[in-house]
């Protein structure tokens, strides 16, 4: 296995949020009852003719720019011809021959390490219904709902050498998808699939091995099972003196096998050509580039930017960039800079995200704004409060709706750090317990934690933590 | 020109009876033969600009047509769907 | 009074002037159609109820003084590969027998709102597939100069109720020839418009790149009258063409003066009958003597327009014929025992030989392997022709030419020998390959004293040019008379 490497290339679909489908106006919604959302068009019915969404044309355009490709501003739409129940037309309307994105790459984190990742195209295509099977029932149910759809193909260059860049690019593209609010990317609504191409070969090998096409990958976690599973069964097969041959195969994450489903001789023949019902699509230059301006920075982009600017660790970055809301307060705080980057970003992996974990709601809808945020973390690095106090006045904000400050006072939170004060209570208490500080002075160091306790006791927990502790070893050592 | 039958009507999803084979061939090379007399030119199946395409606004109708109407002509249904053999890959 | 013998104009005329009423004309329309039907065969379907409602209704309004449209209260037969809502729509084939469109072509909405009368739908070739309508499943339809001839076709139905007077007016298809042929050979008057300017939405498509729906009626201005309603822009097909539609009756003019005739020398060789060939030069001597003029002109690639037709109208055929599988709509077979057994018996049983040819052809062409050597070099071929078109079209107006090589052939004569049929749309494909207007026109008849047709060609768009040369001829000639006087 270590003497092998793994080549893997991807072809990621993303349904679009557009509010109707791609080729008809019916409603582009996920989960209602079965066929209600559909009609002539989109169930294929004689006579009916599609007529191209425009949203359709401008997220892939936005993706295209995403991942730096070449847009063709002239381009077309093409049949793929292929019988299946899901499929109505028995023809799927896609791009072949030239799609409206190409030539691009994405750069992605591994390691703390920048790779770049070729996109060898982005198309648009109409998504396929769904087959239902119930044991219970002899055959197949056909729901044509989702029929219609509007996907984008991303295919990539087989360019991932490694389980963990393949999931660094999924996680990339799918938040992209998200920054780009193009996709919902819901995995369990099956509005972001994937399928795999891998093939191995011995390290330092620079040709290719036979690949073998996955399909059926339903989760990023089951692109990474389904790839260790598809690469181990390749080495073993080469290590056995045998030969991979060229096939389709279906992964089955139950059972966690991949099985055949075609072999090279009886693959599908698709019979492109192009779709005769559409004339070709032509994009105004100007268009593209004004959608180019809108693109909001994305998340790679964003993470270089943490990591360089801020001071961040990758894994930190990370955890932000992914999760859009988090991001979106992250930006929100340091834009105001009332307070320390690298302390927003603690507290928003820590309490926020226990929080929006517990709850299950973003910390975006609370009354928890950036700004009262900022002033919270702000009390906390003047010494205003203490750590602990800053905890419960962010609770407090979220369920009453209240300024840190006016909960800080109404609490009476805020930390004593008069230096008069706090000497002549440190004083106090170690005269109160001899039997500590001689304790101490023996040599016992953790009498002094005893001793700031007590101190903490005595002021009623608003004593400055950092200063009486700093007070408290200057009295005994004098 | 020769002709695989069997081959292109498996591709086509078609059934011909064996008797009807032996015509069916005949016919399809004599269309092939026609259709073979074009010459070849030189040129490419370039994109047309000219002949632009008006796209779609972005906008959902709801509720044209129900469920019954859509599905009135089909062979099987039941519970709002289509059957079919069973069927997965 | 024979109401039924009338043209649209004559009977949109009257109808103003109160002398007669819709309901007279559908009645006599309708009892036409119970004599001579049997003989005819023009129709699938019948739609009397629906139409002796609209004639009523017609009938109210005008007696209330509405305005309606010209054409309103005009009884019109429909090719049943035209949807029509809650009207059974078969394409002639078994696959469809039972199939109820939930929705209206946009070219039924329009004669809808335009307050024609509906008669029910025609008979066709199965699936438009065919030059004689005897690959219908449904039916034959006979020519009515001849019972022992075919109609032509695929608009076999459309083109012999016309000239049998069971309807007015009727709609085609045309996507090699199938309403210019079937209208030759049933001597009526069959345009096929320009393509692009009459919505495809509803017309259940044989060749998506080609196909076009058309009137076929018994006069130019019926034509034109119909034409104006059926064309213009539709958002529902993104292949029709985002323009202004002057109203062509309102410019139908009588001149030969200047008028640039072309004759296409290609179309006048070997093969042509001499009958034919005689009919269509007295016209262009007509065409001369009246202040036309006469140039030969040459489509060096005409030849290969059939080749180019039969590859590309197949190739797309097979892809849209494949949605017919037996699980949406339509025919399913009774046995199978899987998936794919379903498909193909289905699909086996519920498609005739023709259409199954034509599947199989376009499949083949489209497949690995000879997509190069056939679809591509019949796209690039389909390009060479239309810029040949374009340059001939720099100095003359029109192109005359035979419709079809010889007049209506015996009902079987052709029927094992699918090349020598597809031989009749010879002179018919290149106006669909270069997506050109083409009308035919009754010119004279043959010894057998069968209808013989020609054919003018307009370039793209110039509807009005090429139906003003239409008009001018039919006036020059003294008129044309369409119907049989055997029935
Ligand atoms: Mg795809
Ligand atoms: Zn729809």
């Amino acid at each position: 296995m270590k003497d092998y490497e793994i080549v893997v290339g991807l072809e990621v679909h993303a349904e679009l949020n557009t509010d109707s489908k791609i080729f008809c106006d019916c409603k582009n919604v996920f989960g209602l009852e079965v066929n209600t959302q559909i009609c002539p068009i989109c169930m294929g019915m004689p006579g009916t003719l599609p007529t191209l969404n425009e949203k359709v044309v401008e997220y892939a355009i936005k993706m295209g720019h995403a991942l730096n490709c070449k847009i063709n501003s002239v381009c077309k739409q093409d049949r793929k011809n292929y019988f299946y129940p899901d499929l109505p037309k028995a023809y799927q309307i896609s791009q072949a021959e030239v799609p409206i994105c190409e030539h691009g790459y994405l750069d992605i984190f591994v390691d703390g390490e920048e790779r770049r990742i070729g996109i060898t195209r982005i198309h648009i295509e109409e998504d396929a219904g769904k087959l239902l099977h119930d044991d219970s029932f002899a055959g197949s149910l056909v729901d044509l709902n989702r029929s219609g759809v509007p996907l984008i193909e991303i295919v990539s260059e087989p360019d991932l050498r490694s389980t963990e860049e393949v999931k660094a690019y999924l996680e990339t593209i799918k938040s992209i998808l998200q920054y780009l609010n193009i996709s919902d990317c819901k995995m369990q609504e099956g509005s972001i699939r994937c399928d795999v191409n891998i093939s191995v070969r011995k390290k330092g090998s620079t040709e290719f091995g036979t690949r073998c096409e996955m399909k059926n990958i339903n989760s990023f976690s089951a692109a990474v099972r389904g790839i260790e599973y598809e690469a181990k069964r390749q080495i073993d097969l080469i290590e056995s003196g045998g030969v991979v041959e060229q096939e389709t195969r279906r992964w089955d994450d139950v059972k966690g096998m991949s099985f055949t489903m075609r072999t090279k001789e009886n693959a599908n023949d698709y019979r492109y050509f192009p779709e005769p019902d559409l004339l070709t699509i032509v994009i105004d230059e100007d268009k593209i580039k004004s959608l180019k301006a809108e693109l909001p920075e994305l998340p790679n982009k964003k993470m270089a930017r943490y990591i360089k600017d801020f001071g961040l660790s990758q894994m930190d970055a990370t955890l932000i960039v992914e999760n859009i809301d988090k991001c979106k307060l992250f930006d929100e705080c340091t834009a105001l800079n009332l307070c320390v980057p690298k302390n927003i970003s603690n507290w928003i992996l820590g309490d926020i995200s226990k929080y929006m974990n517990e709850t299950g709601k973003s910390i975006l809808d609370t009354p928890l704004t950036a700004k009262r945020l900022c002033e919270m973390i702000s009390s906390v690095e003047k010494g205003v409060i203490s750590n602990s106090a800053a905890k419960r006045v962010m609770q407090i904000v979220i369920d009453e709706d209240k300024e840190p400050q006016q909960i800080i006072e109404e609490l009476g939170l805020v930390q004593n750090s008069d230096v008069g004060f706090l000497e002549n209570l440190a004083r106090e208490v170690l005269a109160k317990n001899e039997k500590s500080v001689n304790d101490y002075k023996n040599g016992k160091t953790n009498a002094m934690g005893y001793l700031i306790g007590q101190c903490m006791k005595e002021s009623k927990g608003k004593a400055n933590p950092g200063m009486i502790k700093e007070i408290v070893i200057k009295l005994l050592e004098e | 020109m020769s002709i695989d039958i069997k081959k292109i009507a498996k591709l086509s999803m078609l059934k011909i009876e064996d008797e009807k084979i032996e015509k069916f061939e005949k016919d399809m090379e004599a269309i092939i033969d026609m259709v073979d007399s074009l010459p070849s030119i030189d040129g490419e199946l370039n994109l047309d600009p000219d002949n632009v395409m008006a796209l779609r606004k972005d906008f959902a109708v709801q509720n044209k047509y129900t469920r019954n109407e859509l599905l009135q002509n089909a062979p099987e249904v039941q519970a709002g769907c289509l059957v079919v053999p069973k069927t997965v890959e | 009074m024979k109401l039924y013998e009338k043209t649209a104009s004559e009977l949109s005329e009257m109808l103003r002037r109160k002398k007669c009423s819709a309901l007279e004309i559908y009645e006599d329309v309708s009892n036409r159609i119970k004599s001579v039907e049997d003989k005819v065969g023009a129709y699938i379907t019948l739609s009397d109820e629906t139409a002796r409602k609209k004639a009523i209704e017609v009938d109210e309004a005008l007696a209330k003084g509405e305005e309606l449209h010209p054409l309103a209260g005009i009884p019109i037969g429909i090719k049943d590969n035209i949807s029509t809502k809650g009207i059974r729509t078969s394409c002639a084939s078994k696959m469809l027998e039972n199939y109820i469109p939930p929705f209206n072509a946009t070219v039924v909405e329009k004669i809808n709102n335009a307050d024609m009368v509906v008669t029910g739908k025609l008979n066709m070739d199965e699936f438009a597939m065919g030059s004689s309508t005897e690959t219908s499943y449904m039916k034959k339809t006979r020519n009515p100069h001849d019972l022992d001839r075919v109609p032509g076709g695929s608009s076999g139905g459309s083109a012999a109720a016309v000239a049998a007077g069971e309807a007015i007016l009727t709609l085609g298809s045309d996507t090699g020839g199938s309403i210019r042929q079937p209208a030759a050979l049933c001597g009526v008057v069959g345009f096929k418009p320009t393509y692009g300017s009459v919505s495809r939405y509803g017309l259940i498509a044989f060749a998506s790149s080609l196909d076009q729906i058309g009137p076929i009626g018994k006069s130019v201005k019926d034509i034109a009258m119909l034409q104006d309603i059926i064309s213009g822009y539709d958002k529902m097909d993104a292949t029709s063409k985002n323009m202004e539609y002057p109203k062509l009756t309102d410019n139908l003019t009588v001149n030969a003066k200047g008028l640039k005739i072309g004759i296409l020398k290609e179309y006048f060789g070997e093969g042509v009958d001499d009958s034919v060939k005689e009919s269509v030069y007295k016209v262009v001597k007509l065409f001369e003597e009246n202040g036309a003029e006469i140039k030969e002109i040459s489509i060096p690639s005409a030849n290969f327009a059939m080749s180019t037709y039969y590859i590309i109208s197949s190739a797309e055929a097979s892809s849209n014929l494949a949605r017919f599988d037996g699980v949406k709509y339509g025919y399913r077979a009774k046995e199978y025992d899987s998936l794919i057994d379903m498909y193909e018996n289905t699909r086996s049983e519920g498609f005739g030989d023709e259409v199954k040819r034509r599947i199989m052809l376009g499949t083949f062409v489209l497949s690995s392997g000879f997509y190069d050597a056939y679809y591509k070099k019949a796209k690039i071929m389909q390009k060479r022709i239309s810029s040949e078109f374009d340059n001939v079209f720099k100095d003359i107006d029109i192109i005359i030419s035979p419709t079809v090589v010889s007049t209506a052939f015996k009902i079987g004569e052709n029927i094992d020998n699918p090349v020598k049929m597809y031989y009749n749309d010879a002179f018919t494909v290149t106006a669909n390959i270069g997506g050109l207007p083409a009308i035919s026109l009754p010119c004279a008849k043959d010894e057998k004293n069968l209808p013989i047709g020609l054919q003018l060609i307009g370039k793209k768009f110039s509807e009005q040019t090429l139906l003003n040369a239409a008009y001018t001829y039919e006036n020059l000639c003294g008129g044309f008379n369409v119907h049989s006087q055997i029935l």
